[in-house]
């Protein structure tokens, strides 16, 4: 990971993801309405909305899963396009997806290097495409740790693990193999307040580790908890973005549901 | 990875078995009963391995009895009536089994139709072309060359097949690419959670659609060594193997629900059956109750699998 350049970020933030007027139309529906999106270096993005509102449009749209009807995305300033969420993640951009995104049956470390399997070196490797699992086992183990996700084993079965934990290993994939940008969809949906509390301390901890997150959630108090800014989705469009420091929880949720206007908000 | 009931079971079922025909029979533990029941197998045993293929990845064959059928039907025919050559009558055969795993894997994959559906439509049209191609009659006069398979060797007084040597290799093979190589851990991984595969950029078409063409293959080697074994093409073969493989994966421990079993509990599924089979008959036994004996042990098997997989809260 290359250390991010910091000099101008104090007074303009360079911005690793930007999106101007996505559209996006399924039938009659209208998913995305010209939305727009920005993303600061090393900042957790909250992205809050009512159902319908296009937040998942937006998250698919940014990670790769549909294509945009119009608008431009950008990553670190370049236009790009996502025809799949494999193009996504080549451009250093990796999602965890709301539905625990594991194989239960296999083990920690398959889990953490699934699709980015190492081999082992020489005609092991090359020939016979044998896999070097005292390696991955060995750097998840070192990975895992450096994150504060305390589990023994790497060589356990994931559906040994409790909910939380589970969280902890997709979370733990996706940033172990992000470039630029983590997106995390619901991530605490699932789990009790213990285990969610524990994956926000850790997407914080990815965050510091240099990543830019987004994270989409109907849980507000996670998303004042820790997010950087809040993006405000609402019929397809971003309606604000507001500074959890400032702005109070019931203002955010009246401006997404549209009972003010964020102008009305303004100081 | 620690041994868990899943994978001990089936061995330890094989293992009383043996030891019960052991004390019934005094030629069962003999090298030469040993080797007769390993030839007995070596045919489904192949089609096992395939079938395991697609089981891990939670579909189904049911078709892979009677494209073994047809694969056998037009290596002999072309060899034995048409005169080509055995390695290309041998090729086509293989050719034509793996052509039926790739309209499989394809309706499976591009058109997302259930794996019991279209394998279940496959089996009775191979079943057809079969009996047509064939006109309902057994290929004689097979060349010498395309049985060589069946010939034999002896190893400290046993006679043993060739074809049991390519049964086990193959099984090693699949055993180490499951195990060891990333596109063997995919195979888990999409039986485990398709989803979650696809998304992290692993292109799981192209990997079931690729278990379903080697899985045809594995059908066309066993169709060489039936013909091997039995010396003809036969339009009537794989009716029994075609659910005795999948007893077979079932009995060895795979998970019909995908994602969780291994290939040589295959292998130890296929000997249990092979061994009821022998040992019955060396008891005088009918050998209906081998049947019976295997109906039992299925549901056994699945109730086991269903049972540890709740325990563990499901998926």
């Amino acid at each position: 990971m290359t250390a991010p350049d910091r000099t101008t970020s104090a007074t303009t933030p360079r911005l690793v993801m930007q999106a101007k007027g996505l559209v996006k139309r399924y039938g009659q529906v209208t998913a995305l309405d010209g939305t727009d999106f920005e993303l600061r270096e090393g900042e957790i993005l909250g992205v809050i909305g009512d159902n319908g509102a296009g937040k998942s449009s937006l998250i698919k749209a940014l990670s790769g899963a549909t294509v945009p009807d119009a608008g431009e995305i950008y990553l670190d300033g370049m236009r790009v396009h996502f025809r799949s969420p494999v193009d996504a993640r080549r451009a250093g951009i990796e999602t965890v997806y709301q539905e625990l995104a594991v194989a239960p049956a296999m083990t920690i470390a398959e889990n953490l290097f699934l699709g980015r399997e190492l081999r082992r070196p020489g005609m092991l490797g090359q020939l016979f495409r044998m896999l070097d699992k005292p390696r991955m086992l060995r750097e998840s183990a070192q990975y895992l740790a450096e994150l504060q996700i305390g589990i023994g084993s790497m060589s356990q079965a994931v559906e040994t693990l409790s909910g939380g934990q589970r969280q902890g290993v997709a979370v733990a994939r996706s940033a172990a193999f992000a470039q630029h940008v983590v997106i995390m969809d619901e991530p605490t949906a699932a789990l009790g307040v213990k285990e969610g509390t524990q994956v926000l301390e850790l997407i914080r901890r990815v965050r510091d580790r240099g990543l830019a997150v987004v994270l989409i959630s109907h849980n507000m108090p996670h998303v004042f908890q820790i997010a950087d800014r809040i993006h405000v989705a609402r019929l397809g469009k971003r309606v604000a973005l507001l500074d959890p420091k400032v702005v109070r929880m019931s203002d955010a949720v009246a401006v997404m549901t549209g009972a003010v206007t964020a102008e009305a908000l303004a100081p | 990875m620690k041994l868990s009931l899943a994978e001990l079971g089936p061995a330890l079922a094989l293992l009383v078995a043996c030891a019960f025909f052991a004390t019934q029979s005094d030629r069962f533990l003999t090298g030469d009963n040993l080797s007769l029941v390993l030839q007995q197998v070596m045919v489904v045993g192949v089609i096992a391995i395939g079938q395991t293929l697609i089981v891990l990845t939670a579909g189904v064959d049911l078709s892979c009895g009677m494209v073994m059928a047809l694969g056998g039907i037009v290596m002999t025919k072309l060899a034995a009536e048409l005169g080509v050559p055995a390695p290309i009558a041998l090729a086509s055969g293989v050719a034509v089994t793996g052509l039926f795993g790739a309209v499989n894997g394809l309706l499976v994959t591009s058109i997302k139709l259930p794996p019991f559906i279209v394998t279940l439509g496959t089996l009775n049209i191979a079943f057809a072309i079969t009996q047509l191609y064939s006109d309902s009659q057994t290929v004689t006069e097979v060349p010498e060359s395309l049985l060589a398979l069946g010939q034999t060797f002896t190893v400290g007084g046993t006679t043993v097949v060739y074809g049991v040597l390519v049964m086990l290799l193959l099984y090693l093979i699949a055993w180490f690419i499951l195990r060891e190589t990333a596109a063997g851990r995919h195979v888990y991984a999409v039986g485990n959670n398709p989803d979650a595969t696809r998304l992290t950029g692993i292109s799981t078409h192209r990997l079931v659609f690729g278990v379903y063409v080697i899985a045809g293959v594995c059908y066309g080697i066993a169709a060489l060594l039936s013909v091997a074994r039995t010396g003809v093409g036969d339009p009537n073969a794989g009716q029994t193997e075609n659910l005795d493989a999948i007893t077979a994966v079932v009995l060895g421990g795979t998970s019909l629900f995908g994602g969780r079993g291994n290939v040589l509990g295959s292998l130890v599924g296929v000997l249990i059956g092979g061994v009821f089979r022998n040992g019955l008959t060396l008891m005088g036994v009918s050998s209906v109750y081998q049947i019976l004996v295997t109906g039992v042990l299925v549901i056994l098997a699945v109730t086991a699998d269903q049972l540890s997989r709740r325990g563990q809260g499901g998926r």
